[in-house]
């Protein structure tokens, strides 16, 4: 491929007509939208380390866009024994739900929600399905107001080229006790695959959402791009969790923006253990007075992993907070990139802003870059923002091991507690336990 | 007492290990099954590094002589092969481990104490944690705290002693645990360490104090004074009584001396 083909980032797959093959069947509207993304798409260039938000990601070394193919997957049977081994044991660990999707290979195979739920109003069902079957609610959300494809490269590729995803409506004042459940599993190497996700939390609703993507190694590179909109109406009480735990040769990459209404609480944590290059955007975005989002972020590096975390606190009105805490731990050749920006608004005064990345580097070869920043327009604020980069304490590593631990037992110790500071701020049922497991199996190989 | 000694300190000598500063300049001493001992000294005499010496803190380096912990050659094991062979250190400044739990620390360090095939049942913990507490008079729900984040001194010294309570050693080697304490947190901290030895008459300490008054709650059978990295002089407890009227400086530079009516102490040199 040539400089200005990468640049364009038109393969023999990704292209006009396979947008136009998407648009089959689909309403006039969303025609428009994805043909008008992908015009985007084509017009922007590929973000180059020229940029400062691509700095330490260099596309050109990371990315063979040209190797990927569309998926070719069909439609696998709305039945459990026919999915993949480790997909269902993903989802045995999710014990307390209010409904589930399962989503294989970019097909929505499975929906469920509890009847009293489904009474009540709320929505749970894959986009394609409530745009046929709501398409006011879907069409006046989707991919406008919170990741339009204005917002990037990939947002206006994933915008143009998305399968399918998930749509979640929860009616005002309807409020769930259990999380909503999603899983997603890839298995098709070489391909790009492209989901999207929009949750709409009316006024006074509560919800909690956990998103678990995940496959086996990849022989070849497989691009897996995810759009993430929500939004939190007045008083509405969101929690969005992403666990991405896919396999090595897999290039991840999520937009994510939350949108969050006066006194709204829209809280998100992302959680990245798997893939080989992890690119996320988070834009959080506190619109209404006296709305709230803490952002809480985990990861952990092992191998040549590679993990870039964009993030933006926009606060926009009076009375706003903000809280990200990024965690990660980084062994061999692993590196992760943060970069955090909090901008308040002349508009957002009495704005509480904070945001913390800290870094532990379990080898000599790890690497992490942390660059945090503030804009700051209100005089009348608090904000503040930090960043480490440490290596496991000598001191509590000889404390540790004084009480009888190995040298393994506890740096492990170290590692989970330095981690686990991240989960204990958002603990919802099942994940913790389950991305605790993961980080000791990665450990065990330390 | 000779024959049923535990602890064998021949000779050491030592030194902090990225530097060329000898701390431990021969230092000789016997410990009997449930004995008492307390080396007193002045800052720098050396006092600290012996502790960390026989924990196997890799910041010291020992450069001559031997410890013999129950028989066994203690310097070429590892820090955790000494806790488990039955070593205690109750830190100076003990470490905080943020996110991990007291409770989550104890069962790894008491599951680290046992053999592979052994399981640690988590009930029978979780009952022997709050009997252990329950002793000490703490809080349950001190176990649900942070290893040693955000404790006050006296809170980090009584979860030293928790552990120590936990992990019964043979020998355990207090390291300045008075210091920094007001008085009702040391009588709290040597209360707790009095149970102990009530509870096992057969655990051996070793206190290493500064001062005089840890002796007032701690009663010791022996006291040693170290003074440049040499124990000066050992004897009974009335020792630390002098050293509380006329401090240390009658010891420095002064000839070595040991007591004639303590035959077993060793001499020294």
């Amino acid at each position: 491929m040539t400089d200005s083909l990468f640049s364009k980032g038109v393969t023999e797959a990704l292209n006009f007509s396979a947008v136009e093959h998407l648009c089959i069947g689909e309403p006039d509207w969303l025609r428009e939208r994805r043909e008008h993304a992908w015009a985007l798409y084509e017009q922007t260039p590929m973000p180059t380390t020229k940029l400062e938000e691509w700095r330490y990601t260099d596309l050109r070394k990371k990315l063979q866009l040209d190797t990927l193919s569309l998926s070719q997957a069909t439609v696998v049977p709305d039945n459990p024994t026919a999915w993949p081994k480790p997909l269902r044991k993903a989802m045995k660990e999710d014990r307390q739900a209010s409904g589930h999707i399962v989503v294989i290979d970019g097909h929505v195979v499975h929906s469920d929600l509890e009847a009293e739920l489904i009474a009540k109003g709320v929505i749970l069902s894959s986009l394609h399905d409530a745009i046929e079957q709501h398409p006011n609610l879907v069409g006046n959300c989707l991919a406008t107001e919170a990741v339009p494809p204005e917002e990037g490269k990939f947002a206006a590729l994933n915008a143009a080229l998305w399968s399918d995803g998930v749509f979640l409506y929860v009616p005002a004042e309807v409020q769930l006790n259990t999380p909503i459940r999603v899983t997603r599993w890839l298995s098709e190497a070489g391909v790009a695959q492209f989901g999207r996700v929009l949750i709409l939390a009316e006024n006074a609703s509560r919800i909690s959402y956990v998103d678990e993507i995940l496959s086996d190694d990849f022989s070849e590179q497989t691009f897996a791009s995810n759009a993430v909109e929500i939004i939190a109406k007045e008083r509405a009480q969101v929690q969005y969790v992403s666990v991405q735990r896919l396999g090595r040769g897999a290039f991840y990459q999520s937009v994510q923006r939350t949108l969050a209404h006066g006194d709204a609480t829209l809280d998100t944590l992302n959680v990245a253990l798997g893939a080989s290059v992890s690119r996320v955007d988070l834009n959080a975005r506190l619109l209404g007075e006296g709305a709230n989002s803490d952002m809480l972020g985990l990861y952990f590096g092992d191998e040549d992993q590679h993990f870039d975390f964009n993030t933006s606190q926009d606060h926009v009105s009076p009375h706003t907070a903000s809280d990200l805490l990024y965690k990660g731990a980084l062994d061999a050749s692993s590196r992760a990139v943060f970069r955090g920006i909090i901008r308040v608004k002349p508009t957002a005064q009495r704005t509480n802003a904070y945001q913390t990345n800290r870094n532990l580097l379990l080898s000599g070869n790890a690497r992490a870059d942390s660059l945090p920043n503030l804009e700051i327009e209100a005089d009348d604020v608090k904000c503040s923002h930090g960043a480490t980069v440490g290596e496991l304490d000598p001191d509590a590593k000889f404390y540790l091991m004084s009480r009888g631990l190995s040298r393994i037992q506890a740096e492990r110790l170290v590692v989970l507690g330095f981690l686990g500071e991240v989960l204990s701020k958002l603990p919802l049922g099942g994940v913790v336990e389950k991305v605790t497991r993961v980080i000791e199996e990665k450990l065990s190989q330390h | 007492m000779s024959d049923t000694h535990i602890l064998k300190i021949e000779s050491l000598e030592a030194k902090v290990a990225a530097e060329n500063l000898d701390i431990l300049n021969g230092v000789n001493l016997e410990i009997g099954k449930g004995e008492v001992h307390a080396i007193m000294g002045p800052n720098g005499s050396g006092k600290s590094t012996l502790a960390k010496i026989l924990a196997g803190h890799p910041g010291y380096e020992h450069t001559a002589g031997e410890v013999l912990f129950k028989g066994q050659n203690l310097l070429e094991l590892d820090p955790d092969e000494r806790s488990r062979a039955g070593i205690f250190l109750a830190f100076q400044y003990p470490v905080e481990i943020p996110g991990v739990s007291i409770a989550n620390f104890l069962r790894t360090a008491l599951q680290a104490h046992l053999t592979e095939e052994e399981e640690l049942d988590i009930f029978e913990f979780s009952d022997m944690l709050t009997e252990r507490m329950s002793m000490l008079e703490m809080d349950i729900s001190f176990a649900e705290r942070h290893v040693n984040d955000g404790f006050s001194g006296g809170e980090k010294k009584r979860n030293e002693i928790l552990q120590m309570a936990v992990l019964k050693p043979t020998l355990a080697v207090m390291d300045e645990t008075d210091s920094g304490l007001d008085i009702d947190a040391l009588k709290i901290v040597s209360n707790g360490v009095n149970k102990l030895t009530e509870e096992d008459p057969e655990m051996s300490i070793l206190l290493i104090t500064h001062y005089q008054r840890l002796l007032n709650y701690i009663t010791p059978d022996f006291v040693h004074v170290m003074v440049d990295g040499r124990l000066v002089r050992s004897g009974g407890p009335e020792i630390a009584l002098e050293l509380e009227k006329d401090g240390y400086k009658n010891w420095k530079n002064s000839e070595l001396v040991s007591l004639s009516n303590e035959p077993d102490i060793p001499k020294t040199a």
